[in-house]
């Protein structure tokens, strides 16, 4: 061991890697890095930085503050985001990290935020540019209209309700399609929701222009509201309407007024979010669908490999906000709803989990964004930051109703979907191959899979997003 | 317009940033004329809006690169008259005309003046590179402010934002007068809407030229309902499409799958993009993995026909994978017990004098060597193989793990990649990562876990045992077990990086313990080897619990027995994990043969 330590001592760019995690685990509020650091390569130090990331995400989760601080100004020295991808994603971690310790601090927190300006322009231009740039949301209208078109066909009132209505392409799209009809096109009426006044009335304009252009008799409805404060009810279907929902990423944010209720109806079980045992104490005392679906889940042999079969239904009754909403929707009987999820769990009760699988789900973006947009630098990092960032932020640093972002694989929308009493409309080959051609324009390293009828739009062979087709069906 | 020479790219790959540095203090440095070689005209590619459309290859063109500050600066000749700037002495001479004021533009010089063209300054820019050189200061300066800088210009009509002030400036002469037409015939008074119809409409209607359009039709009359079965044939395709594009993520497969399979790629050629694994591969990961294993095996089967081959192989396989880093010792800084074989002797050899590269080699060739006596048994082969793995293998392989063992030792690695990585060496260095691993998990790993558990079980007597082993190879050399003990040791303080899991709360409270004092130990240098061995211990068991507990889930479950009993003889060094594994799985009592 003699011979070790001179060695260490004599640190340098050559001999330090092997004590690496001694030191820097063992010294607290090292200063600097030492020189070698900065030599990484890309992939040592990507390496590296993962294992800070989890290292530290363990400390914020036991709410050590210490050591996570310690693990933060480490990462600091190698997170960058203007880095290669896994500098970005740890950039983006570290301060959802942080975020989640200053929120124990209440007033340190507030304090802090206090100026900010929540800019949520600067986030629509970031989800236009993740419209522009990626291929994800394109394929993810070019799918749902080829669905749309499917389902309508010689129908003479299509009536769509777009839960999220801040991209008039793919409308615009739907109109060129339908205006092409042999039959000839509809009486399109577009019900769109977005929280924003000024979104949906570019939506009206720009939709209303292009229905003239194409000369179909068209309607847009706006509704403004979040979509967690929508009254179904409202929506002004009539008889004789076709109607068609469309959700883009939507839905699993009213999985976040789930946890409320449920916290509100349990007070016993209330803030601990962070802490493991949770998980193991959860089936006496299930506190969110999420943690009950995993739970369920895990024990499974092999998760996901087989979602048809719905191991435990009863377990959907504990979702009120997102069932009722289901429900709602279920009832102005759709000819159609297509829904696009991320495809990823992010709706762990344990910070580990949700860490773990966000590492997973955004380096895939980060990477493929990296690949996708070569030129616009600047959007690019916008679309990380305001988008991906937000997001990352979202799914570690908040808890209760405040996490919105509750991605859940398809297994278990299909699940949800199937107890609010809708059948699975297998999505047609056509739109598959809609979606494909889409990606031959330029598009390197998508991939389109089809199973049973959903499709799942991959970067390279990791499944990013999920679209699937659904309709009202009766019980019989 | 010609195109960039290859060979000028080449020599100018080097230079550009330091020149770049250079024109940070100097505000023009001309460097060499780029050399006049094979200019082989390349097809001309659509210019992007806003790109500038001349690219100057003149092949004996001065490269100059400006600084970003220096190519904004705003007009340094001023006319004295109207205060207004020019970049250039000869702009403001023809300027001065118009004031009647006295003008002079310079002669041109007999000898004939160099073509200049300019760099952009943004480094991740393709006109950063020499041979993507722009051709007039105008346009490069034009260039960093459309594609770099601030859009300072709106548009009050559409809102649309410009950076180049005369490009708002046409921009509004036309804005609302002008009408966009797609070739679908769709009429636009705005950009903007215009580009992004063309996104769907461009992409649609170009395919449905190529694929005439009944096709489609009667596809999906034929396959609406029923479509399960050209699925498949889709994935394949696109698998292969994405195979022959050379992406660095398509390492997904090759990192997370079997151990045993992620090495000899490295050696593999690139280009087999055989696919016939696409067809059945499902989303999801843990499955596909198990495929992975299996082909391992039937490869280390070959491969145990000709030992001696395959050896060499392996020691090849030592030099490439030092290759990407510095120093080996940093490149295997991150291999602590990461189950390569090579990896890990390297690191033993370089963590002390280095003087025995050769025995490390020779170490890991020959507990490959024993592996592959045993492999022989079960493979008893009709496969010859050679060497640098014949083609049959390499195909096989690289249709598991991806088409890209360049892309692996590239200096950007992807982020899955990394992950798939980390996941990997958490798997044996520690519980930390076996959060990642359960997703990313492959059969392999679970493996490896297993073989953590029986190392438990056989407590640190399996090591030191796995040194007399050594030393009856004739290895005998104190560095190694001081070397296994080293990262033996690390995997510890890993586990004590990413303590406190939830994973890790089997009640296992000595653990959080050792964290602290860990942390409070200012000096790791000075870490007794008992210190070590007793984290060493708790890795294990922390290890160990986890794995009982959580990780056999959904991947393939091997008989630990077997590998107990390899465990004895073949643990004493961390590299042998890789083929046990393997060779674990197949049961045969390997260890006594080679004794």
């Amino acid at each position: 061991m003699a011979g070790m330590v001179q060695e260490e001592n004599s640190s340098s760019i050559t001999s330090p890697p092997v004590h690496f995690f001694h030191m820097m685990s063992l010294s607290p509020g090292l200063g600097s890095p030492y020189p070698w650091l900065r030599e990484l390569k890309s992939e040592e130090r990507g390496l590296y930085l993962i294992r800070l990331l989890l290292a530290c995400a363990n400390h914020v989760a036991a709410c050590s503050v210490e050591n996570a601080n310690i693990g933060l100004e480490h990462i600091s020295h190698l997170a960058s985001p203007d880095g290669d991808a896994m500098q970005r994603i740890a950039a983006y971690f570290t301060e959802a990290l942080a975020y989640r310790m200053l929120k124990g601090w209440p007033g340190l927190y507030r304090a802090l935020n206090s100026t900010k300006i929540s800019s949520s322009s600067d986030r629509i231009i970031a989800q236009r540019s993740f419209f522009e740039l990626c291929p994800f949301l394109k394929l993810s209208y070019v799918i749902t209209n080829q669905a749309i078109m499917e389902a309508m066909e010689g129908e003479k009132v299509v009536h769509i309700i777009d839960l999220y209505s801040f991209e008039p392409a793919q409308w615009i799209n739907l109109m060129q399609l339908l205006s092409a009809r042999p039959e000839g096109p509809p009486h399109l009426i577009i019900t769109g929701i977005h929280e924003q006044k000024e979104v949906l009335d570019q939506m009206a304009s720009r939709l209303t222009e292009e229905a003239e252009n194409l000369d179909i008799p068209f309607q847009f409805n706006p509704i403004v509201s979040k979509l967690e404060n929508l009254n179904v009810g409202s929506l002004r279907v009539r008889m004789g309407e076709a109607l068609a929902i469309s959700s883009v990423l939507q839905l699993h944010s009213l999985l976040a007024a789930d946890d409320d209720m449920l916290r509100r109806n349990s007070p016993s079980s209330s803030r601990n979010s962070n802490s493991t045992p949770l998980s193991r104490i959860l089936p006496v005392n299930p506190r969110t669908l999420g943690e009950f679906l995993k739970k369920d889940f895990a024990i499974l042999p092999s998760p996901s490999s087989d979602s048809a079969s719905p191991s435990s239904p009863f377990s959907l009754t504990q979702s009120p906000r997102m069932g009722s909403f289901l429900n709602a929707l279920w009832g102005l009987s759709p000819k159609l709803m297509v829904v696009t999820e991320q495809e990823s769990d992010h709706n762990a009760s344990s910070l580990m989990d949700r860490v773990v699988e966000a590492l997973k789900f955004y380096a895939a973006l980060f990477d493929c964004l990296e690949s996708t947009i070569t030129q616009a630098y600047t959007e690019r990092q916008k679309i990380e930051k305001m988008l991906f960032g937000e997001e990352i932020k979202n799914i570690i640093a908040c808890e209760g109703p405040e996490r919105k972002e509750r991605h859940e694989k398809l297994e278990k929308w299909i699940l949800r979907l199937e107890l609010a009493g809708f059948g699975r409309v297998p999505l047609s080959y056509n739109g598959m191959l809609q979606a494909k051609r889409l990606l031959s324009y330029g598009y390197d390293g998508y991939n389109i899979k089809d199973e049973n009828g959903c499709l799942y739009i991959c970067w390279q062979d990791c499944p990013l997003f999920s679209v699937s087709a659904w309709r009202f069906r009766r019980y019989e | 317009m010609a195109a960039p020479s290859s060979s000028s790219k080449l020599l100018f790959g080097g230079t550009s940033s330091r020149e770049e540095d250079q024109n940070s203090k100097m505000q023009h440095s001309t460097t060499s004329s780029v050399s006049n070689t094979n200019t082989a005209p390349q097809k001309k590619k659509r210019n992007l809006p806003g790109t500038p459309s001349k690219i100057d290859l003149n092949p004996d063109a001065e490269v100059i690169a400006l600084s970003p500050k220096t190519l904004m600066a705003t007009n340094r000749f001023i006319c004295e008259v109207c205060n207004k700037g020019f970049q250039r002495e000869q702009n403001l001479q023809l300027h001065r005309r118009g004031h009647n004021l006295p003008w002079k533009l310079k002669q041109k010089t007999t000898k004939e003046v160099k073509r200049k063209v300019y760099l952009c300054p943004e480094p991740t820019c393709v006109h950063h590179d020499p041979s993507r050189a722009l051709g007039d200061l105008t346009g490069i300066k034009k260039h960093y402010s459309r594609k770099h800088g601030e859009k300072k210009w709106k548009c009050e009509k559409c809102s649309k934002r410009y950076a180049v002030q005369s490009d708002w400036k046409a921009h509004s002469k036309t804005c609302g007068t002008r009408e966009y037409r797609c070739d679908c015939g769709t009429l636009f008074s705005r950009r903007d809407s215009f580009i992004t119809h063309r996104a769907f409409c461009d992409a649609l209607a170009q395919e449905s030229a190529r694929h005439p359009t009944n096709l489609n039709t009667m596809a999906s009359h034929l396959f609406g309902g029923n479509h399960l079965g050209l699925t498949g044939s889709q994935v394949t395709t696109q698998i292969s499409n994405l195979q022959q594009d050379h992406h660095p993520s398509t390492n997904i497969l090759r990192l997370g799958s079997a151990a045993g399979g992620a090495k000899f790629e490295h050696l593999l050629p690139p280009s087999n993009p055989s696919n016939s694994f696409g067809q059945t591969v499902p989303p999801l990961p843990p499955a596909l993995f198990i495929q992975d294993t299996n082909q391992g095996f039937q490869e280390q089967s070959h491969h145990g026909l000709l030992p001696n081959k395959a050896l060499h192989g392996l020691m090849q396989l030592s030099d490439l994978q030092a290759n990407p880093s510095n120093s080996s010792a940093s490149a295997n800084l991150f291999n602590l017990g990461f189950f390569s074989s090579s990896s890990n002797t390297n690191s033993m050899a370089d963590s002390d004098t280095a003087n025995n590269n050769a025995a490390a080699n020779l170490s890991s060739s020959a507990f490959l060597v024993t592996d592959q006596f045993n492999s022989g048994n079960g493979g008893g082969g009709s496969q010859t193989g050679t060497t640098l793995f014949p083609d049959h293998m390499g195909t096989g392989i690289s249709s598991l793990y991806g088409p890209t063992p360049q892309q692996s030792l590239s200096p950007h690695m992807s982020a899955t990649a990394l992950l798939q990585k980390a996941a990997q060496m958490g798997s044996t260095t520690s519980g930390n990562s076996t959060s990642l691993l359960r997703g990313l998990g492959s059969s392999s790993s679970t493996a490896n876990k297993s073989d953590r558990v029986q190392f438990i079980s056989g407590g640190f007597g399996g090591v030191v045992g796995g040194g007399e082993n050594m030393r009856t190879s004739q290895l005998d050399h104190d560095n190694h077990l001081q070397g296994l003990m080293n990262s033996l040791a690390n995997g510890g303080s890993s586990v004590m990086f990413g303590g406190g899991q939830d994973q890790d709360m089997n009640g296992f409270n000595g653990f959080g313990e050792n964290n602290n004092n860990n942390n409070n130990n200012n000096n790791p240098s000075l870490m007794s080897n008992m210190d070590d061995q007793a984290k060493l211990h708790r890795n294990m068991s922390i290890g160990g619990s986890d794995k009982l507990t959580l990780d056999f889930l959904g991947v393939g479950v091997r008989s630990g027995l077997t590998q107990e009993h390899q465990h004895g003889i073949e643990i004493g060094n961390l590299d042998s994990e890789i083929k046990l594994a393997h060779s674990g799985s197949r049961a045969f009592g390997g260890g006594g043969k080679l004794q």
